[in-house]
């Protein structure tokens, strides 16, 4: 047991890889700024045809949303990695392939996009519907009214459940590990296979998620809290 | 047709072995994840000793990648605690921690949401604490979080996808198989990402139907 908590405690070999490791966790803020960039504004657009008034973009809205939100993330991205670029293939007639980043970032944004549609949806019901009328009859456009009047309310309103979201993305950014995009897990494995010595790799692979996310989500939770108060007060 | 026949459908009995294994391993991590996530809510609230060390444990499960959790289990643990001893093992306790973790958080919000009232109405009539804890707090915090717990469980089943990686032969692993024979991935990938979608919608349904009953039932307008 000595012998295991020795090997435990031995960091050093965290030191040796600094670099390595260090550009899989940048690897990890790329996939996930990305990911984040398309989940949202898809997100948005699922919400709009989900609250349009003609009833065939609002099935399409529900049916984007029901299929990316009970989509499992990692059979998602093995599908968007393996079919979507055979798919696109038979369709120009060509050879076409995705770069693992490509398809992380397709992936995770197309699922991601289901959640927020949902947390976007809430925000713009939840506007009373007297505040639209009244910029009708003061004669604004309906995407003035959106950009205006709707959207400055929901993305405060939404403000606390988007970032549980956005931690969960970043939690689901190691999965893209598994179609070879060189994140910190990845890194974490490979270096593993060379040195056979799981146990302090893994451990502390595990306690830099936790120190990262545990720190991201109290900074964010602290630095939204205060942003809402200053504009609601 | 052809290729959905041959790639797909002939390959139902290896497709079906997988589902069970995944099915299996959803509902053993469900059952530990509320048994550990009421035992670490409980130790929380009223164990105020071992209280430092279930805020670690809950936050540690909640805030890492389930991925992370798993690979960790099953490379690190066998060295540590000379424990899981196979990859079926090591699967549900990951999942069974990550969710315990979050169910834990859900039970400590529907316990502080019952109104002090109720626990000191019985403490008058008599009752013991642990009778109070059977009888009035744990039916309401069941009606109170069902939608919460059964979110989690659906959490659970596309965490479970996962699991292939370190190779335990759910229903992934196998469809991740036969495109590995024939490298036709299409009609096999398309039928497993479905699959998953219906399984966690009709999960999802059938848990929201469920608990909208039980609060129709139970819940305190319907008394």
């Amino acid at each position: 047991m000595s012998e295991t908590l020795q090997q435990l405690l031995d960091i050093s070999i965290f030191w040796e890889y600094r670099t390595v490791l260090l550009r899989g966790l940048a690897v990890n803020f790329y996939v996930f700024v990305c990911a984040a960039i398309v989940a949202l504004s898809l997100g948005l657009g699922a919400a709009l045809l989900r609250v349009s008034r003609r009833r065939p973009l609002r099935a399409l809205g529900t049916l984007h949303v029901e299929i990316f939100r009970n989509a499992p993330d990692y059979v998602m991205v093995v599908w968007v990695h393996f079919v979507l670029p055979l798919l696109i293939g038979t369709l120009l007639h060509t050879r076409f392939e995705l770069n693992p980043f490509v398809s992380a970032i397709i992936a995770l944004g197309f699922v991601y996009s289901g959640y927020f549609a949902e947390t976007f949806r809430a925000g713009i019901e939840a506007v009373p519907i007297g505040q639209i009328e009244a910029g009708r009859s003061c004669g604004m456009s309906d995407r003035h009214i959106l950009w205006r009047i709707v959207l400055p309310q929901v993305v405060r309103r939404m403000l606390p459940e988007s970032i549980n979201q956005f931690i969960s993305l970043f939690k689901a950014t190691t999965i893209v590990s598994l179609i070879a995009v060189p994140d910190l897990m990845y890194q974490v494995s490979m270096i593993t296979q060379q040195e056979m010595r799981p146990l302090p790799l893994y451990t502390g692979a595990a306690l830099v998620y936790f120190a990262v996310i545990l720190v991201a989500s109290y900074a964010l939770r602290a630095a939204s809290e205060r942003w809402r108060n200053k504009i609601f007060a | 047709m052809g290729n959905w026949q041959r790639l797909v459908w002939n390959q139902r009995d290896a497709l079906f072995s997988g589902l069970v294994v995944t099915v299996e391993i959803c509902l053993i991590a469900f059952a530990c994840a509320i048994v550990g996530g009421l035992l670490l809510c409980l130790i929380r609230m009223y164990v105020r000793p071992l209280r430092p060390v279930a805020i670690v444990l809950i936050e540690f499960f909640r805030a890492t990648p389930i991925l992370v959790q798993l690979l960790w289990v099953n490379y690190a643990w066998p060295a540590l605690f000379g424990w899981p001893d196979t990859f079926f093992t090591a699967a549900w306790v990951a999942l069974a921690l990550q969710s315990s973790g979050y169910l834990a958080e859900t039970f400590r919000g529907g316990i502080e949401a019952i109104p002090r009232g109720h626990r000191e109405a019985a403490y008058s009539v008599g009752m013991r604490p642990m009778l109070v804890f059977r009888r009035i707090i744990l039916p309401q915090v069941a009606l109170s979080t069902a939608p919460s717990i059964v979110n989690q469980f659906t959490v659970i089943v596309k965490s479970s996808t996962l699991v292939s990686v370190i190779t335990v032969q759910d229903l992934m692993f196998e469809s991740q198989r036969i495109v590995n024979i024939w490298y036709e991935p299409i009609e096999m990938l398309t039928a497993t990402a479905a699959i998953y979608i219906i399984i966690v919608f009709l999960v999802s349904t059938a848990g929201k139907a469920l608990s909208d009953m039980l609060r129709r039932r139970f819940g305190i307008a319907a008394a």
